[in-house]
């Protein structure tokens, strides 16, 4: 695996090979030293906030956040299923927002804060429970992506309404055809959020913050 | 136990009703249960191939046809191969290839490994390519020089008829392109039954008309791919299949033959594959090629398709289809003739006319039914081969209730029977064959018929206008259910030690039904176990081969093969109960109730209990005692416990279940299904929404409802899907697929039914499977394509018998396209 | 993907100097969307040789209020926070409703108006992988749709000197048209009608080292009301196969401007001057609204496969006219 965790890692300046002692003490090493516009960002090296853990990890231009969180850090609950955006199974909440990893380069997400449907399910392991206590899954193959996108919207409106759950999901597609027992689960989750008397759903998102 | 074991032999190519006694259900028919599968799923955790990596794997790639039929002339790869990061490619021409070998289609047949003779466009062929990366792969795939001969092709089914077509596959068609009936003879092609003529004869009225269906796919959520690993003289395979034994049995037959036990299959949960590309000729194609490299690499290969790779093919519906329908007054029919001329299937044994044999008493029947090969993907069993079956009864049914303006519910039940005969003679064999005699077809259509508001919504075409200026459209269609296919199975349960839970064993295949499930409820219910003491791991090959868990086979088939081993082990742990423990020869411990014979003692909760005195009890986790290294005597003294090791509690079970494809067979089906549909069309557009389905399924027997329920659901979303969007579409004069992606190609998503689907279930107990069961997994994502024609039939008064049933056929069947 | 380099761009003048570096080879990424399914499906004549990320730039990414008036959309706004702005929502909903019926939740939490508003074509000969049909619009011979499957072609003709039938597809822009955007770029101000310039690889005015900066809509007159619709096979993630915005003033019953601008239906959006003269000094009702539905329509001319396409139009002119009155 290629990524580093912070501290082990020395910063090499891609054009001078100057080690440097932080990411962002590199960073701005090469845009005073080598005058950045004219070449190449020391790009490869990202940091990336998933699940609440610091990563960085050298990538290369063309990969996708779903190859790094999928292949690279090994969070195999993104899926491949469309590749090209119209799907919704890769989804991952990246700085509060439900976005595609596939349709998302990974060299552009530095300073990104992640959540993917492992970190979902760590703290809502309530969530995946009523998943699974009205089916709301079958060869549960896009079902991460519905997890993962229902999860934004509860941090967002921590008491949605059906219509709105369905609107919320509407990006996402499933073969099998769960589509009515996703409202029913997470409809339920929220009332037992309630019960349970946890209302702030939204904040124990301490990530996703900068809408 | 030998009364079990031969009991279970009785029941084998099973004609008649489940003969076992029955069972307390505690667990059989509940909703309570969540998915054993739920948790890993949602959580993400769930693997699945796609998500395989192995250390030092490859990744094989496929060149595939720009054209939809050409010959590779000429291919040069050295550019390819001295790509940094190419690890091997293989040629069509590579000496080490056989010049045909099985690869796993739905019917054994030898098939080239790499064709250099394409018949469709997008077909892998000539060269794969394997490398560090996929991204590698591909780009060598970008430097591979070919000189093609560029050869005619033709697209349509009707149009590769004409004398002037082209030949689509001149080296095997060498006659013309209709090839099922020069393979199988009339005994496939023609339905003949009666006499048309004089049942046309008698008919107050007759309708023609022809249909069309465009041709729609599967989407596997999961894209086909697979990794083949040597392992000395064995191999390791993951395969996405959803027939991992046929997987296993056709691995086994390459490299002048691999023992079976030496091959390990990985069948990890898959992204589902209604039939699909798990039955195209070629599946196991690309493993072929991935077991070659990864020998000659000394490394794992994975394969996988691209999104586009996996539009090519279909469902087996496509074509056209004439109909002709007689009918008296009162709605008997008394003729039907068709012709249907469809493409490309690879299994063309199942006659479109075949439901109206099965399950109505209609007298007189025509049908010729003719294949044709075009140039286009393969078409295999897609949810289900009925498809065609599907849409010809409903439009047959459809159209003559209307042309004798009759309540279409009246116009089913009148002609409701089996192979030309009437409910008598059905209730009659219901008797013969041992089940209740119920009358399913009626019981499903006053439930369906309630639910819809059927008698105070139904209206003749056309004329409901809504206040928000849509046209309501309101229809009904039934069939039979059909466990299709038979087939045979072997499971087993096996007693953990330490704490006595069982683990039911069988071959690992989970398709997204909650197969798993179902096992344990009927394990748990059987062996007085509680549910969370009984497991089945889908993601493991223990070597017991297991029935798919597809073709709604599921229940008929493995669901006796689990039951039957809970009743064997059952027996068996209550014979171990009575006797000796570890008989050694240092002596023996006594038995558990050393006083009591078997038939005295059942089980309730996962404890062992004397019938006339329950508080005489032992836990199955103190029969089965620990597992330890040391030897019974010692440990049991040592540690004070009271079990020492003892005999292993193990048992088998399988089935056999007969199936219904022989031509000639005569397999009644008691159980029956109606769907009805409410639809909004919008006059100015031809939008159609769907504003409430219900779904009435006589299961026999819910052994799961909850699964029961997520097939008419989910079979209703992708019916909905496949009648009112899903095309694949050729470019006419290139014969180049355009739109194999998933924002071109439309599956329906979560807003495009906009209303209430009722999933209502009947238990008739009047299937074969075991407790009266039948599978529905290919029911309704079958039926209710074929439904949208007479709902928006319904609704706009004029027929639209081209599916999809899209709006701009819509805007010109009324006068506005 | 194939590779390429990546540049993060710091500044616009930055973006542009990279750009001009690379003389065509290069491309400007925003939301991604479009382009990475482009290169995923290596669809380009020439994969470009790098990518430059416009997201990096500071600044262009707001919605504010301006004190004289009116309201000025950074380019790289979400179209997911244009939909749900309450500002946007109440004075400029037509666009709001675009932004919000833009194909799925995600894309709309990824795209951004600038990109929406400049995306390539959806023709399915354009987009077939690997340069299967090298057409007019990539440099090539000839429009492959015209004899092909042309079902969500061009129904107004094509682009007069090049003949490619493949249409507009963005949803905001029609909304834009009707609300009179004003696009400023980074190196001039474009008026929302002359922005869209179909060429050979291109579907706007800009040159090719132009930025569009941000997009300023100006203040309603009093009475006006705006509207979009959209049909498309699906409720989420599909293209439009007819959108229609509108933006209508009224004084007292009468209407005193109109404009209409229906899009996925020709080669650029298709404002229909007719129609919008035709309701001047007329009461917005049921048979004003139809009427301008067919005259938006009468310069149809459909091809082999589109001819439906004429009647949705014409419906989803009237109705969203309707829907002003509501």
């Amino acid at each position: 695996m290629p990524e580093r965790s912070e501290g082990t890692e020395r910063f090499h300046c891609p054009y001078c090979q100057k080690h440097q002692e932080s990411f962002e003490a590199l960073k701005n090493h090469v845009l005073t030293e080598h005058r950045m516009e004219t070449v190449p960002e020391p790009e490869g090296l990202i940091r990336l906030t998933v699940n609440g853990e610091v990563r960085s990890i050298r990538v290369e231009a063309e990969w996708t956040l779903y190859q790094v969180i999928h292949d690279r850090l090994g969070l195999t609950g993104a899926k491949m299923f469309c590749d090209r955006g119209a799907c919704g199974s890769c989804t991952v909440i990246m700085n509060g927002r439900a976005v595609l990893s596939c349709m998302t380069l990974a060299i552009e997400c530095d300073g990104a804060i992640i959540k993917t449907v492992e970190g979902v399910a760590a703290e809502h392991p309530g969530l995946i429970e009523k998943y699974a206590e009205h089916h709301a899954m079958q060869c549960g193959y896009c079902t991460p992506g519905f997890v993962v996108t229902a999860k934004a919207l509860l941090d967002k409106n921590e008491n949605p309404s059906e219509r709105e759950i369905r609107e919320a999901l509407a990006g996402n597609l499933c073969r099998c055809g769960t589509y009515p027992q996703h409202p029913i689960a997470v409809l339920d989750f929220v009332r037992q959020q309630k019960t349970a008397g946890s209302t702030d759903l939204g904040s124990e998102n301490q990530e996703g913050k900068n809408r | 136990m030998n009364d079990e074991i031969s009991r279970m032999q009785e029941m084998l190519d099973n004609l008649g009703a489940d003969r076992y006694p029955e069972v307390a259900f505690k667990h059989i028919g509940k909703k309570g249960p969540r998915r054993v599968d739920g948790l890993h799923k949602a959580s993400g955790q769930a693997d699945y191939t796609m998500d395989v990596r192995l250390p030092g794997m490859l990744f094989l790639r496929f060149l595939t046809s720009p054209y939809p039929h050409a010959k590779i002339l000429r291919m040069d790869t050295s550019r390819a191969e001295g790509l940094p990061g190419v690890r091997g490619i293989l040629r069509y021409d590579d000496p080490g290839l056989p010049p045909a070998v099985d690869l796993a289609g739905h019917v054994p047949a030898a098939e080239i490994v790499l064709p250099e003779i394409v018949h469709f466009q997008g077909q892998e062929c000539g060269a794969a390519v394997c490398a560090d990366s996929e991204e590698v792969a591909e780009e060598a795939l970008g430097l591979i020089d070919i000189e093609w001969e560029v050869r005619p092709f033709v697209l349509e089914a009707e149009e590769a008829l004409k004398p002037e077509a082209p030949l689509a596959n001149p080296e095997v068609f060498t006659w013309g392109n209709h090839y099922n009936e020069m393979l199988l003879g009339e005994a496939y092609t023609d339905i003949k039954k009666g006499d048309v003529v004089a049942g046309f004869a008698e008919a107050d009225k007759i309708v023609e008309f022809r249909s069309q269906r465009r041709l729609h796919t599967w989407i596997g959520p999961e894209r086909p791919c697979g990794v083949f690993r040597w392992n000395g003289d064995g191999v390791e395979v993951w395969v996405k299949q959803q027939r991992p034994h046929v997987a296993k049995r056709v691995i086994a037959s390459w490299f002048g033959g691999i023992p079976m036990n030496k091959i390990q299959i990985h069948c990890l949960y898959q992204g589902a594959s209604f039939g699909g590309w798990s039955q195209v000729n070629w599946n196991l194609g690309p493993m072929y090629c991935a077991a070659v490299l990864a020998k000659r690499t000394g490394r794992p290969v994975k394969w996988v398709f691209t999104r586009r790779e996996d539009f090519f093919g279909g469902e087996m519906d496509e074509g056209a289809y004439y109909l002709k329908v007689g009918a008296r007054k009162d709605g008997t029919i008394t003729a039907v003739e068709g012709r249907a001329v469809l493409a490309n299937q690879q299994w063309p044994v199942f006659h479109f006319l075949k439901h109206l044999v099965e399950n109505t008493r209609i007298p007189n029947l025509y049908g010729k039914f003719l294949t044709v090969m075009v140039n286009k993907g393969p078409n295999v069993p897609t949810r289900c081969e009925q498809n065609a079956n599907t849409h010809t009864q409903t439009l047959v049914f459809d159209h003559i209730a209307n042309a004798l303006n009759l309540d279409p519910t009246e116009v089913a039940l009148k002609n409701d029977g089996a192979f030309g005969h009437d409910t008598v003679w059905l209730d009659q064999h219901k008797v013969d064959r041992g089940f209740p005699v119920r009358d399913s077809l009626k019981e499903c259509i006053e439930k369906g018929k309630r639910a819809i508001d059927w008698d105070r919504k139904w209206h003749p075409p056309g004329t409901k206008k809504m206040p928000n200026g849509r046209l309501h459209g309101l229809a009904f269609t039934f069939a039979h259910e059909w466990d299709d296919s038979g087939g045979s199975s072997e499971m087993a349960i096996r007693l953990e030690r330490n704490d006595g839970t069982a683990s039911i064993l069988g071959m690992g295949s989970d398709n997204g039904v909650d197969a798993e499930n179902s096992y344990c409820l009927i394990a748990a219910d059987e062996l007085g176990m509680k549910l969370e003491d009984v497991h089945y791991n889908p993601r493991f090959d223990p070597g017991f081969f297991r029935m798919t868990p597809d073709s709604s086979t599921n229940m008929a088939v493995n669901g006796f093969a689990v039951r039957n081993a809970a009743r064997i082990l059952k027996r068996q742990i209550l014979e171990a109960a009575v006797a000796p423990v570890a008989q050694t020869q240092r002596g023996s411990f006594p038995a558990f109730f050393p006083e009591a014979k078997a038939e005295d003692l059942d089980i309730k909760d996962s404890i062992i209990f004397l019938r006339k005195d329950p508080t005489k009890r032992v836990s199955l986790a103190e029969l089965v005692g620990p597992s330890r290294s040391a030897g019974p005597m010692t440990d049991n003294e040592n540690l004070g416990m009271r079990t020492p090791f003892s005999v292993p509690l193990f048992a088998y079970g399988y089935h056999v279940q007969d199936g219904t494809y022989h031509p000639e067979h005569i397999y009644t089906k008691f159980c029956r299904q109606a769907h009805f549909m409410e639809v909004e069309v919008d006059p100015e557009t031809g939008e159609v929404i769907v504003t409430k389905v219900v779904n009435v399924n006589d299961v026999g027997k819910a052994i799961n409802p909850m699964s029961c329920h997520g097939q008419q659901y989910g079979g209703t979303y992708m019916g909905v899907g496949r009648g009112l969007t899903e095309e694949v579409i050729y470019d006419p004069v290139t014969g180049v697929m355009l739109n194999g992606n998933l924002l071109d190609y439309k599956i329906a998503g979560m807003l495009d039914i906009d209303g209430p689907i009722d999933t209502l279930l009947v238990e008739t107990g009047m299937g074969y499977g075991p407790y009266g069961v039948v599978g529905i997994g290919e029911d309704i994502g079958t039926v209710i394509p074929a439904l949208l024609g007479p709902a928006v039939f319904n609704a706009i008064g004029v027929r639209v018998d081209d599916f999809p049933i899209t709006p701009d056929k819509i805007l010109k069947a009324l006068g506005k396209g | 993907m194939k590779r390429f380099i990546h540049f993060n761009a710091r500044s616009v003048e930055q973006a542009v100097s990279l750009l001009n570096r690379f003389q065509g080879r290069a491309e400007f990424i925003a939301g991604g969307t479009d382009l990475l399914g482009k290169m995923k499906d290596r669809i380009l004549p020439r994969y470009p040789e790098a990518v430059i990320n416009l997201k990096t730039i500071p600044g262009l990414d707001f919605i504010r209020s301006e004190a004289e008036g009116g309201v000025t959309i950074g380019a790289l706004t979400r179209l997911e926070d244009i939909a749900a702005h309450p500002l946007i929502k109440e004075k400029f909903t037509a666009l709001a409703q675009a932004a919000g019926r833009t194909a799925s939740p995600h894309i709309r939490e990824m795209g951004t108006l600038a990109g929406n508003l400049c995306q390539d074509i959806r023709c399915w000969y354009y987009r077939t992988p690997e340069n299967r049909f090298p057409c007019l619009r990539k440099g090539g011979g000839r429009c492959y749709a015209i004899e092909g499957d042309n079902r969500y072609h061009s129904i107004f003709g094509g682009t007069v000197e090049e003949g490619c039938y493949a249409v507009h597809p963005s949803d905001t822009a029609p909304a834009l048209t009707a609300l009179q955007a004003r696009i400023r770029t980074s190196k001039r101000v474009i008026a929302i009608d002359d922005f869209f310039e179909i060429g050979v690889t291109k579907t706007t005015a800009l040159d090719f080292d132009e930025i569009v900066l941000e997009i300023f809509l100006p203040e309603p007159g009093e009475g006006c009301r705006s509207a979009f619709l959209k049909f498309a096979l699906r409720k989420s993630i599909d293209f439009p196969i007819v959108n229609c915005a509108v933006a209508v003033t009224l004084k007292g019953w009468r209407i005193v401007q109109a404009r209409i601008c229906l899009n996925a239906v020709h080669v650029r959006p298709y404002r229909s001057i007719e129609a919008e003269e035709a309701l001047l000094g007329k009461p917005l009702t049921d048979e004003t609204a139809e009427m301008a539905g067919n005259l938006a329509v009468a310069g149809a001319r459909p091809l082999k496969h589109n001819a439906y396409m004429v009647q949705i139009s014409r419906a989803m002119v009237k109705r969203t006219l309707l829907s002003c009155t509501s």
